[in-house]
């Protein structure tokens, strides 16, 4: 049974068309990454499928729903959520505000989900009440992904959750990925430099010119020469 | 020297113009930063929400509803009730206004919903103008002495007294709905990012509604202190002040509705205090030269962001 099916869809941006009958699956508390080049359409795959842009053709569903022309609002409440690649806090916003935001759709009292963020991410625990804007790269990730989990999803969009960020930093954002994962939360992330990605995955993609290229392990991808030459740099 | 004793006192009508157009602003800065697009029908919210409480108060005159004057000001109990109901109705109004036109613009862009807020603006007057003629109406014709502070040098009138109070109080209720409640921290959230309040969850509709009711109430507000303080209105009445409401809000920092509270008393004070040197006509140049200083300066304004 699969979380979130992607059936040949055809998206883009008006007429341009960038992605051409794509089709991606997401199994319950899988990690799946979507690898490929600058311009092979990851983000706007990531955008198709959280109700940002309509796809011209194909279907998209998720958790037994037919999410195709929903709008990002009534996705979220369906049990996913989307971490953009770049502008995903809010920076005037205090570290708790941002995670309050993320459970705005909640009328009970939400302050244990934050208790549970903070100890997921205990360097926020200790910074709740600074504003994010005043934060490091690293930091506004782990915000804008405890941001995203504070609805319980059963799927969560990162969008490139390491980019612009020292190599260090990445790792620990991928640590605390693998820990969101145990949790019980499916993960489906694009990354353009892939190979930290594509170690943690169940599974993995290679999306290139808006097409489906490779759907493997993510092992596998790591292992197969033609994709390390053209897509992970050697 | 004669110039220089008149500075005390000219302060004080700066800060009570200030406060008006202060309120003002908080209203143009939210549109801005929410909704993204300079509503130039804020003045004439402003001048509705002045008529409504007219509109009322000779109702409730009318209705043999008490209309002594408190104390020491020039109105009563029949007045503040109209006050009130004056905010309510012209925020309804409003709210009516974005769901008949701007919503449907939503998208069009910031340019689209700047004209068609012009459109507004001289629909709303022309309204006001249809119902009570361009001729101006008075709240009350009484004549109310000032008190003198022989310490600082200044006479004040106690509705003026009232008018700062209003303000002030006013400031302190958006202070704290802005950071303490739900639908002020997503408008906050908003502000900084409308895509990402979306995808968060946030139910932007809702809080575009609250952004326009919070707007307009403070316009109504600032129209009827306007009304009091000069004793008159007139259809005009917001158009006219709107280039110093801008010249606050540039001045602040557009977006930062903290900037517009610093930068409208900042607005009102150099205009009144610019004529201890210069004529009064020169007043609106004066919010000009500042506008176009601060522009050239540091554009994002006193309290702005880098961004």
């Amino acid at each position: 049974m699969s979380l979130l099916t992607v059936e040949k869809v055809t998206s883009g941006y008006g007429d341009m068309e960038v992605l051409h009958d794509v089709s991606i699956e997401v199994k319950p508390q899988e990690i799946v990454t979507i690898i490929g080049p600058n311009g092979a359409g990851k983000s706007t795959l990531m955008k198709t499928i959280f109700g940002l842009l309509k796809p011209i053709l194909g279907q998209i569903q998720f958790a037994d729903h037919e999410i195709t022309s929903l709008s990002p609002d009534r996705i979220v409440r369906l049990g996913m959520a989307y971490v953009p690649q770049v502008e995903n806090v809010f920076p005037s916003l205090t570290v708790r505000e941002n995670l309050e935001m993320g459970a705005f759709i909640r009328n009970d009292d939400f302050s244990d989900r934050i208790s549970e963020m903070f100890e997921l991410f205990p360097v926020l625990g200790r910074r709740g009440r600074q504003q994010v804007g005043k934060m490091s790269g690293g930091e506004r990730q782990m915000v804008a992904m405890a941001r995203a989990l504070m609805l319980n999803p059963q799927l969560i969009l990162l969008d490139e959750p390491s980019a612009a960020l020292a190599p260090n930093l990445a790792e620990v954002i991928f640590e605390r990925i693998t820990a969101v994962n145990e949790t019980g939360v499916a993960i489906l992330i694009v990354e353009q430099n892939a190979k930290q990605s594509l170690s943690l995955s169940d599974r993995g993609y290679v999306l290139a010119g808006g097409r489906n290229r490779f759907a493997e392990t993510g092992e596998n991808l790591l292992a197969n020469e033609e994709i390390g030459q053209l897509y992970l740099g050697g | 020297m004669t110039t220089l004793a008149h500075i005390p006192q000219l302060l004080v009508y700066g800060v009570i113009s200030g406060s008006i157009i202060s309120l003002g602003g908080i209203g143009v800065s939210l549109t801005y930063s929410i909704l993204g697009f300079s509503n130039f029908a804020h003045g004439d919210f402003m001048a509705l929400g002045a008529y409504i409480a007219l509109g009322l108060f000779t109702l409730f005159t009318g209705l043999g509803i008490p209309s002594a004057p408190f104390g020491p000001l020039s109105f009563g109990f029949g007045f503040i009730l109209a006050f009130i109901l004056a905010i309510g109705l012209t925020a309804l109004a409003v709210i009516i206004i974005d769901r008949l036109l701007f919503r449907q613009l939503r998208r069009s862009g910031p340019i689209i919903l700047m004209m068609s807020s012009i459109g507004v603006a001289l629909g709303l007057r022309n309204i006001l103008q249809f119902f009570w003629s361009p001729q101006p109406h008075y709240y009350s014709q009484a004549i109310q002495p000032a008190v003198s502070v022989t310490a600082l040098n200044i006479r004040i009138k106690p509705d003026q007294v009232f008018i700062i109070l209003v303000a002030i109080v006013l400031v302190v209720l958006v202070h704290a709905f802005m950071r303490y409640t739900k639908m002020g921290k997503a408008m906050r959230a908003m502000a900084d990012n409308a895509t990402l309040a979306q995808v968060t969850g946030i139910n932007t509709d809702r809080v575009i509604i609250w952004t326009w009711a919070i707007g307009a109430g403070l316009a109504a507000t600032a129209g009827i202190l306007a009304g009091i303080e000069n004793k008159f209105i007139t259809p005009e009445l917001g158009w006219q002040m709107l280039l110093s409401i801008f010249a606050g809000v540039v001045l602040g920092g557009i977006g930062n509705p903290y900037g517009a509270i610093l930068g409208g008393m900042v607005i009102g004070i150099s205009e009144e205090v610019s004529t201890a040197f210069i004529s009064t006509g020169y007043k609106p140049a004066v919010a000009f030269v500042i506008m176009i200083i601060m522009l050239l300066v540091k554009p994002t304004g006193l309290l702005g962001r880098k961004d």
